[in-house]
């Protein structure tokens, strides 16, 4: 009785069961749509040389953005309760070899202590956002901050663990441009996606990695700067990629697939005939 | 149309229409891989029932041997077979390409919301009778320390908190601080989001560490404050009176 549910006869029952599956895969709804923001950054592949220097190209209007939620620093003193920033607008693109990030955000005025820093998680170990801070329970990572200043024209490529080791790296790979318009920063930092340096955030095309932001805006209010140091707009940990080279080899598989179940249907097809013709 | 594999598909629509929209008339909705599961066994079920003995293998497998070999077939069903032949390597195309081609999603992130403290902050009571001066000086204090983010209402919308990721826990909300006891929010007030284990994700918490900034008096009166204007009461091991 059970010789004769031999693995061949099997095979149709698989089939629908693997069928029902597909149904109702097929059924399933999206996720719901986020309400709070964007969750990832995804840096577009281009062709040719990155817009590092220019927030204004036209490359930037061809792409996607993400948009991120801001909120005052309160994590440690000083403290500020209100910022200028409220969120930001992010778009990157990369060539293989070089990336650029484009920052967008309302601050009314043009100040020189304004400023905008990108923070990396660097290596495998999870860092705190607030500048990779020690967790008590966790081993942490260092994180990779590139701070830009209105006042000085360009980026800094630092490093920090935790709140007093924030330094500026001997090797400096990052550059960053600013352009303030109507009420709107543009700022552009651009770097290579690998370096040579171990405290550096290594961007390879196709891995996740995850990035923070934080603003400061510059402007005189009662004779002193309203935002510096810590008391500026930040965001917790979000994920950035970059996006990896198309992969053509999927087609060769999705052929294979083809060709296989092909070829499964055309044995079964036949031993089914033999078997009644006999 | 009759025979064992018609009613098997019968049961297996049934079962599907039942589990995806008659429950949630009643319950909540069924997660997918719940359905597909549940429609799964009772695949299973119609199968081991259909080919229990020769006879109703026979019964159960034969109109689909005859189907697929297409002896004897005209019109309709030919038409039918045809369908199906190609139809199958598609669906394995296509499920091939939707395992391979690149996702845009990030990764999953599974955070668990209320980890387990550490030891020695387990089963501490609050050492501060429950009088109206001590809740009214926690009140105050979390007015000055807590409400900018988790809310003047105690409802996690403090005017610092839209941003945050993870938002500002909301402690009006009964699966908040109603299901944890007081000796549970001493540890996450005093050591903060820098305290959470490694399934907390205390790598994203702006929880700071008030440990630094507050003695553990205040954080004691801040808890009773706290709950006491939330509406809730801290979960006990005792029995109520």
């Amino acid at each position: 009785m059970l010789n004769s549910l031999t693995f061949l006869r099997t095979v149709p029952l698989l089939v629908l069961l693997g069928t029902v599956n597909v149904a109702l895969g097929l059924a399933n709804e999206p996720p719901p749509a986020e309400e709070t923001g964007s969750v990832s950054l995804r840096l577009y592949q281009v062709e040719g040389s990155v817009p590092s220097d220019d927030p204004n190209s036209a490359v930037w209007s061809s792409i996607e953005g993400s948009e991120f939620k801001l909120a005052p620093q309160v994590h440690w003193p000083p403290r500020i309760q209100e910022v200028t920033v409220k969120s930001v607008k992010v778009k990157g693109v990369h060539n293989g070899q070089e990336l650029a990030i484009l920052v967008e955000y309302n601050d009314p005025t043009e100040d020189p202590a304004d400023g905008a820093a990108l923070e990396f998680m660097v290596g495998d170990k999870q860092a705190h956002f607030a500048h990779g801070q020690e967790m008590l329970q966790v081993e942490g990572g260092p994180v990779n901050i590139w701070f830009w200043k209105k006042e000085t024209g360009n980026a800094l490529d630092m490093s920090a663990k935790g709140f007093k080791n924030l330094k500026t790296q001997e090797k400096q790979n990052v550059q960053a441009k600013g352009v303030w318009e109507n009420g709107t920063w543009k700022v552009v930092f651009s770097r290579s996606l690998i370096t040579e340096d171990e405290q550096d955030v290594q961007i390879q095309p196709g891995e996740w990695r995850s990035v923070a932001f934080a603003f400061w805006d510059g402007a005189i209010v009662d004779g002193l700067v309203k935002e510096k140091g810590s008391q500026k707009a930040v965001s917790s940990w979000w994920y950035i990629r970059a996006e990896p080279s198309a992969d053509n080899s999927i087609y060769v598989w999705v052929l294979f697939g083809l060709a296989l179940a092909a070829a499964f249907e055309l044995v079964i097809v036949r031993k089914l005939r033999k078997g009644q013709s006999a | 149309m009759k025979g064992p594999i018609f009613n098997g598909a019968i049961i297996l629509v049934g079962v599907f229409v039942f589990l995806k929209f008659l429950l949630p008339l009643f319950t909540a909705p069924l997660p997918a891989s719940l359905i597909y599961l549940y429609v799964a066994l009772a695949l299973s079920g119609i199968m081991i029932f259909g080919t229990m003995s020769a006879s109703s293998l026979e019964a159960f497998m034969g109109p689909i041997y005859r189907f697929l070999s297409g002896k004897g077939q005209s019109g309709v069903g030919q038409m039918a077979r045809l369908a199906v032949l190609v139809l199958f390597p598609l669906l394995v195309g296509w499920q091939t390409y939707t395992k391979l081609a690149p996702s845009d999603l990030p990764p999953a992130e599974n955070r668990t919301i209320h980890p387990a403290p550490p030891g020695e902050f387990v089963g501490l009571s609050n050492p501060y009778p429950k009088v109206p001066e001590n809740i009214m000086m926690g009140k105050g204090l979390y007015a000055a320390y807590c409400s900018p983010c988790h809310g003047a209402n105690f409802d996690g919308k403090g005017p610092a908190a839209p941003g945050f990721n993870p938002p500002p826990a909301n402690f009006s909300d009964p699966g908040t601080i109603a299901q944890l006891q007081e000796s549970y929010l001493f540890w996450r007030i005093k050591k903060g989001g820098v305290g959470l284990p490694v399934e907390g994700m205390p790598w994203k918490s702006a929880m700071p560490r008030w440990e630094e900034e507050l003695s553990d008096e205040f954080i004691w009166k801040i808890i009773m404050g706290e709950y006491d204007g939330a509406h809730q009461s801290p979960r006990t091991w005792e029995e109520e009176e």
